[in-house]
């Protein structure tokens, strides 16, 4: 059984996510975190407190080595590590949704402080890719930045939602890290350096991302979901009641390879096997963990694992020396292994039991009510599964339908449908009341993105009378575009918006992608080229024409930019195209984005007249106190009122100032997001190479704030004409 | 000295019964004890420990499920015969397995409770307690409700019988005879009843007793008066307690109490100076903990508690260490035996498999003809659905002899399912669309392996009623769910009592008509926890009380008359509009008629009174922790603050435990004062909805006279 070799008892609470550790004088490992009221504090046990008192750092009146940070802004993420090698020290990065600070501890100094549009949701520390010099990286919303220790932004690209988590490693065993994000729109994506090199799309947000052995990382999800990738392939993932807080990789039993650690919003801390995810070690504080990292707390030469509570726990783990052979937890393997065959052993005994009765059952004559009762049904009983779309009506809106029926006279009792990402639990049930009970079932689907889904259905089959029911299991999938109804074209309401592209593939295997990936009816009998098919959305009743010519050119016109890229990027990943071009046109979505750019200006110029305004402001301010201040020694009680008066309707005024500035910049937010997104649509209607270079060169032309530019790339997807 | 206590499982057999696990006297001193158990399958089996392994001693055929197990023999000799008790018929064993009494009693229920003693032997069935001597009936008792437990305190050093039952009714009765002679109010059902160390106490008049809330007791039968000489309440909430033993393991010279719960714990009470119990030790298993009793069995000379859980498993927990310091190679022989024992389990699970495979396909292919059946593996579920008194909420304890895969709930009434901190289950919850359906809850628990056992919390509303269904699936092939359904009755928050408060002013339903008595017990068993299923004999007064509120209800009826008393106008209400709607579907003319007292409507918001300032108080505390915190944090101290802020930040952590236990007790307050004030004038045959949102403004801003005032004013 392994125990903390050390625990304190801070009293500060620590914000969650929000711990580092740095060795911020090159020495003595010291404990940062963010506390409330917009505090980093430092805990350095080792030298006892020299006093210093200057305008950022001030002693925590609390407890004597503990230093607080003023930041004065809700910390959003904080890092520790070394940014500038020649210093020999680590420094301490903080970022807030505006700023991103990096501070030197030992010498209580700012090394830069750096005004960041997007934010900083996350933010990494390390190298990049052939970038020298280490870089500290922040996720924003929608966009990547990269620092160096000048505040010089070495690193800037954008990504498909709002970054949520950052990790550096080396996915593609090169040597050099890559960039792995976690965003809003459950993809994980790898950057070697600007690049887009893979995606993997999760069920949830992603929450947080670790990097392990080699190409393994482990990361963890907003529904509870934790697991470990080796690369592009899921070794395994477990999901719980609890929320994953913190993740980290650390090497607990002593065996050369890296546990995921795992800090829980219900204060267990685990360590899971990284290729199994069996638990290894487990470990309980009394409130939600805050923080899981690393360091020689100890200053003895080992590394402990140390886990930070939100009540300002902390405990630190010693690696379990090699002659524990990895059995950190009390209970015996052996003893747990006899119960695990034991119970095999229970439930085989209980189905062979199960054979004799049907052997029994089989003499006793015809099906009657009470073998219905107990569950009896006939052995033949088979479960029919069709998935349509149902063009809905009055009552109820279009959507894909599942219809499940039974071969006999049984009834289906209930559904249980577990898939994730389209229900807002994991499950979904379907239970008639006793009224309705038929042998057949009907369950409207509506998925909420174009994702491929698999259902995994439990089927209660019985009868009316039945107390206990036979469970059927059965696993269909829901094709990507499911949410498409074929319908007869219409030349009158084609979309004006195109994408053009000719591929190398015979006709026939397109129109089999259409049938893996549409819901078609079952009679749908696609000719040979040319052809063309129409489809409408359940969604929006836009619609959608696929046309291909005889020399494998396809036309794709639909007015959704998104769903010309998902199904371009899904033909590629079918035919295995790794390069595309493609010619695009979507007059309407530019139009909206050339009017964003137009705002996004005239933000940017109201946020700097707005911020002239201040400065006036604040000149004003001083010379008013200054004159009250003379009245009052003068014993001029009116001016000295007046002037104060004035000083307080100038207050007001700086107020609401503060207030237009506030929307001023959501707003800027917003519209900057657009910006992001459409670049990274852009992309998205193209594969491999191509993609690459749309998405360097939209951001070429925004840089240089040339929006026609940009429209022209956007649509041939390079710059020159 | 601290108790370290060593986990060993030794066997596993079917799923067992409350009370079905003795340990047989040892034949000479500092000899390993024998177990004998009893289980589902009505298979007795006999068996010891020999270097590890369980070695049977005997192992009789599979019959009706065993209910209970206990040995007897001649009094004041060693106790070596079993007893068991399956359907109606005792039987008896001697300690090699030979059968030497099979006694048919001929009672019309199957058998629940026993208790032997030399040659006396005492039964109780659901509702009828009988006390046979040398097989010959000797006295009979009819109980108003279900008897859960028998003992009879030792008949070799009290000069009479005295036979206690432990009845579901709250109630001990202590008999003579065939009469009660006293009868013993405890604060919880009771489950269990056992001797004072085995032998009655220092008087032999000491008997213990644990309910189904947890609670603990001692009770000391004096003529005059039993008296309860100490009870420990179950502050941590722990499961309800199913078997009780006395022995010495702390090896102090004085026994010791070895208790198991239903939620697995099994815990060691020892006795201070002032012969008050005081908790030494405890464990937690994954299940419900069926038989505890203290003794010998893995290894002589080191004692241990054997327990017996739910799915059948015989566990040791010892005082021997695991880790022998004597030397490498007697760890190496431990070891040994470990391996033994899992290649042996190994190669009879392989051959398990071969054969299950060749029924499977041998299934497959008879499944294809059009007259075959197929039969799902039954399995049986032990659940348990109770009202807790603290927090007015439900508690839904399922448990299955094999891990849970998942579990469906579903209720055709509004209620709210709560966390559990104990379960680690996912739970996820179903959009409920069509209300043609009747569903107002779909959720599944998708559990985690190796869960046996899941715990919810529900929270109903008085007036809404229906069925909860509950399909449990476990991880066997084939796969199948079992069903079970629980009431929610229109009043779900009553618990019985047996006294009340007859000086509070009340209001009155009156019921006449042409029903019969059995016709108006069920009435009253549908409206109602906690009433016994069987109509008692002609006229019946029950008594209960309102577990949020604290408001009480009297209900007295018989043939063709029902009286309903209660200080809270809503609680009437529920009951007039139940019965009515009852009394249509079974088309019976119902006279209904009703007293209305003004003065119970301002007696019952001030019994809520207390309660909503506290909640309010609290929530207003709590909402200014964080905010006090800062300040500290900023400030070094807390000198400047005024003492009230001051003693806000010194319970912080009690304060938000105390808002975390109770969530939405607010909203429920509110809720249960909206439902009293259209209630009151419901009565009167005025609609009031429209002024809810009035009201529900006077409620923002809290102040017991406006309140009242408004109730009088509208």
């Amino acid at each position: 059984m392994l125990l903390p070799v050390f625990t304190l008892k801070l009293r500060h609470k620590i914000s969650p996510r929000m711990v580092a550790i740095g060795r911020y004088d090159g020495t003595h490992p010291c404990l940062a975190a963010a506390t409330q009221a917009g505090k980093v504090f430092i805990h350095n046990p080792h030298t006892r407190s020299q006093h210093v008192s200057t305008s950022r750092v001030c002693q925590s009146p609390l407890e004597s080595d503990v230093s607080l940070l003023n930041i004065n802004q809700a910390v959003s993420c904080l890092t520790a590590g070394v940014l500038n090698p020649e210093l020999g020290y680590d420094a301490l990065l903080v970022g807030t949704q505006t700023n991103l600070l990096a501070y030197d501890v030992h010498n209580n100094s700012d090394l830069f402080y750096r005004e960041v549009a997007d934010g900083a949701n996350a933010i990494v520390l390390g190298t990049l890719g052939d970038i020298s010099s280490p870089l500290a990286i922040i996720g924003g919303n929608c966009a990547l930045q990269g620092f160096d220790h000048e505040g010089n932004d070495l690193f800037w690209t954008v990504t498909g939602d709002n970054v949520r988590s950052l990790a550096l490693s080396d996915f593609d065993g090169d040597g050099k890290k890559e960039l792995l994000v976690g965003s809003e729109d459950f993809d994980i994506r790898v950057f070697k350096e600007d690049e887009i090199v893979t995606e993997m799309t999760e069920t949830e947000i992603i929450t947080s991302l670790c990097s392990m052995c080699g190409s393994r990382f482990g990361y963890a999800l907003s529904n509870g979901t934790v697991g470990v990738y080796d690369k592009t392939t899921r070794y395994w993932r477990i999901k719980s009641k609890n929320h994953a807080m913190s993740i980290h990789a650390f090497d607990l039993n002593s065996d050369g390879v890296h546990e995921l650690i795992t800090g829980w919003s219900n204060g267990k801390v685990d360590a899971r096997n990284d290729r199994t995810g069996e638990v290894i070690f487990k470990d309980n504080f009394s409130s939600a963990i805050a923080g899981v990292v690393e360091g020689d707390y100890r200053m003895d030469g080992h590394i402990q694992l140390i886990c930070c509570s939100v009540d300002g726990e902390i405990r630190g783990y010693l690696p379990g020396p090699a002659e524990m052979r990895g059995n950190l937890m009390d209970t015996s393997v052996d003893q747990d292994l006899i119960r695990e065959l034991s119970q095999k052993k229970q439930n085989l005994l209980i189905e062979l039991r199960n054979y004799e009765e049907n052997t029994k059952a089989e003499l006793s004559g015809p099906l009657n009510e009470t073998d219905g009762q107990r569950g009896i049904i006939p052995a033949n009983t088979k479960l029919h599964t069709v998935l349509s779309v149902n063009l809905g009506n009055e009552t109820q809106a279009a959507h894909a339908e599942l219809c499940i029926s039974t071969s006999n006279d049984t009834i289906i009792r209930a559904v249980l449908i577990f898939a994730e990402g389209i229900f807002a639990g994991e499950s979904h049930v379907v239970h008639p009341s006793v009224h309705n009970l038929s042998s057949s079932i009907r369950i409207p689907i509506t998925p909420p993105k174009d994702v491929p889904v698999d259902l995994h259905l439990k089927i209660f089959v019985g009868y009316r009378s039945s107390t206990q029911f036979h469970v059927f299991e059965l696993t269909r999938q829901l094709p990507r575009f499911s949410m498409y109804a074929l319908t007869s074209p219409d030349s009158a309401s084609e979309p004006l918006s195109y994408v053009n592209f000719t591929i190398a593939e015979r006709p026939q295997r397109v129109a089999m992608w259409l049938n893996q990936n549409f819901l078609l009816p079952e009679d749908t009998n696609i000719q040979n080229a040319p052809f063309q098919v129409c489809f409408t959305s359940l969604r929006n009743s836009g619609h959608l024409y696929i046309k291909i010519k005889l020399n494998g050119e396809i036309t794709l016109n639909t007015d959704d930019i998104d769903l010309a890229g998902d199904i371009i990027q899904s033909m590629a990943s079918s035919f295995a195209i790794e390069d595309l071009q493609v010619e695009a046109d979507f007059p309407t979505y530019f139009e909206e984005l050339r009017k964003v750019l137009i705002k996004v200006d005239e933000y940017h110029s109201v946020h700097q007249k707005l911020s002239a305004d201040m400065a006036d402001n604040s000149n004003l301010i001083r010379s008013l106190l200054v004159r009250a201040e003379d009245a009052r020694l003068m014993r001029d009680m009116r001016t000295m009122k007046n002037r104060y008066m004035e000083l307080y309707d100038l207050n007001k005024d700086l107020l609401n100032g503060y207030k237009i500035r506030c929307n001023n910049h959501t707003e800027l937010l917003g519209n900057l997001k657009v910006v992001n997104q459409a670049i990274q649509r852009a992309g998205h209607l193209r594969v491999g190479k191509p993609k690459n270079q749309v998405i360097t060169a939209c951001r070429d032309a925004i840089r240089s704030n040339n929006i026609n530019t940009l429209f022209r790339i956007m649509k041939v997807g390079t710059a020159s004409s | 000295m601290e108790l370290v206590l060593n986990r060993a499982d030794y066997l596993q057999v079917g799923v067992t019964s409350q009370k079905t696990m003795k340990l047989l006297p040892a034949s000479k001193h500092k000899a390993t004890q024998k177990v004998v158990i009893g289980d589902h399958d009505g298979v007795v089996m006999c068996f010891g420990m020999k270097k590890g392994e369980a070695v049977a001693v005997f192992k009789t055929l599979p019959g009706q499920k065993i209910a209970r197990l206990e040995l007897g023999g001649v009094l004041n000799a060693p106790q070596e015969r079993i007893f068991i008790a399956a359907g109606s018929e005792i039987r008896g064993f001697t300690k090699r397995g030979k059968q030497f009494l099979s006694f048919e009693t001929n009672l019309t229920e199957s058998i629940k409770a026993m208790h032997i003693s030399g040659s006396d032997l005492f039964l109780s069935a659901s509702y009828i307690y009988n006390h046979y001597c040398d097989c010959k009936d000797q006295h009979y008792y009819l109980c108003g409700d279900k008897i859960n437990d028998v003992i009879c305190l030792p008949v070799e050093r009290l000069p009479r019988i005295v036979p206690i039952l432990a009845c579901q009714d709250r109630m001990l009765r202590v008999l003579q005879g065939s009469d009660v002679m006293h009868e013993v109010e405890i604060s919880g059902p009771p489950t269990v009843l056992a001797l004072h160390n085995g032998n009655g106490g220092d008087s032999g008049e000491d008997f213990l007793f644990g309910t189904s809330d947890g609670k603990l007791g001692l009770i000391q039968v004096t003529t005059p008066k039993p008296i309860l000489k100490w009870q420990i309440q179950n502050e941590k909430k722990r499961g309800g307690i199913l078997c009780i033993d006395s022995f010495d393991i702390v090896g102090d010279g004085v026994k010791d109490l070895l208790v198991g719960r239903d939620d697995g714990m099994v815990a060691v009470y020892s006795f201070d100076n002032a012969k008050e119990p005081v908790l030494r030790f405890d464990q937690m298993l994954s299940e419900s903990v069926t038989s505890i009793q203290g003794g010998c069995v893995g290894k002589d000379g080191y004692d241990e508690i054997v327990v017996s859980t739910y799915s059948g498993w015989v566990t040791g927990l010892t005082t021997e260490p695991i880790h022998k310091e004597s030397g490498p190679g007697e760890e190496l022989k431990i070891n040994q035996e470990m391996q033994n024992k899992i290649s042996s389990l190994r190669s009879e699970l392989e051959h398990l498999q071969y054969k299950v495979l060749q029924e499977r396909e041998n299934y497959q292919q008879y499944s294809q003809s059009s007259k075959a059946k197929s039969v799902v593996p039954s399995f049986s579920i032990n659940d348990k659905f109770t009202l807790n008194k603290d927090d007015a909420s439900y508690t839904l304890i399922l448990e299955v002899q094999t891990a849970i895969d998942n579990v469906l709930i579903q209720s055709d009434v509004p209620i709210d399912l709560l966390d559990v901190d104990k379960n680690s289950a996912v739970v996820s919850f179903s959009s409920c669309d069509s209300e043609s359906n009747d569903n107002f809850l779909l959720a599944t628990y998708r559990c985690q392996a190796n869960t046996t056992r899941l715990e919810l919390k529900i929270r109903s509303i008085e007036g809404q009623y229906g069925t909860l269904q509950a399909y449990v699936t476990p991880r066997i092939q084939p796969k199948t769910c079992q069903v079970r359904q629980y009431h929610i009755k229109p009043l779900s928050l009553h618990q019985r009592t047996h006294s009340i408060d007859h000086d509070r002013p009340m209001n009155t339903l009156m019921l006449t008509g042409q029903f019969s008595f059995a016709e108006v017990h069920s009435w009253v068993v549908f409206c109602l926890p906690e009433v016994p299923e069987k109509p008692p004999v002609k006229c019946v007064t029950f008594y209960f009380q309102n577990t949020f509120l604290d408001t009480q209800l009297e209900s007295t009826y018989r043939k063709g008359e029902g009286v309903f008393k209660s200080d809270n106008i809503s609680t009437i209400s529920i009951l007039k509009d139940v019965l009515s709607k009852e009394a249509t579907k079974r088309k019976i003319n119902l006279n209904i008629t009703y007293e209305i007292n003004e003065v119970s409507v301002k007696h019952t918001l001030k019994l809520i009174h207390p309660k909503l300032e506290y909640q309010l108080l609290l929530a207003k505390k709590v909402q200014l922790i964080d905010a006090l915190k800062e300040l500290q944090v900023h400030e070094g101290n807390t000198d400047f603050l005024i003492p009230e802020y001051r003693s806000i930040l010194e319970e912080a952590d009690h304060l938000q435990e105390e808002y975390k236990k109770q969530p939405a007790h607010l909203e429920r307050l509110y809720g249960m004062i909206t439902d009293l004030f259209i209630d009151k004038f419901k009565f009167k045959g005025t609609n009031v909805k429209s002024k809810v949102p009035l009201l529900l403004e006077i409620l923002d801003s809290y102040d017991q006279n406006a309140l009242i005032a408004f109730f009088d004013a509208a």
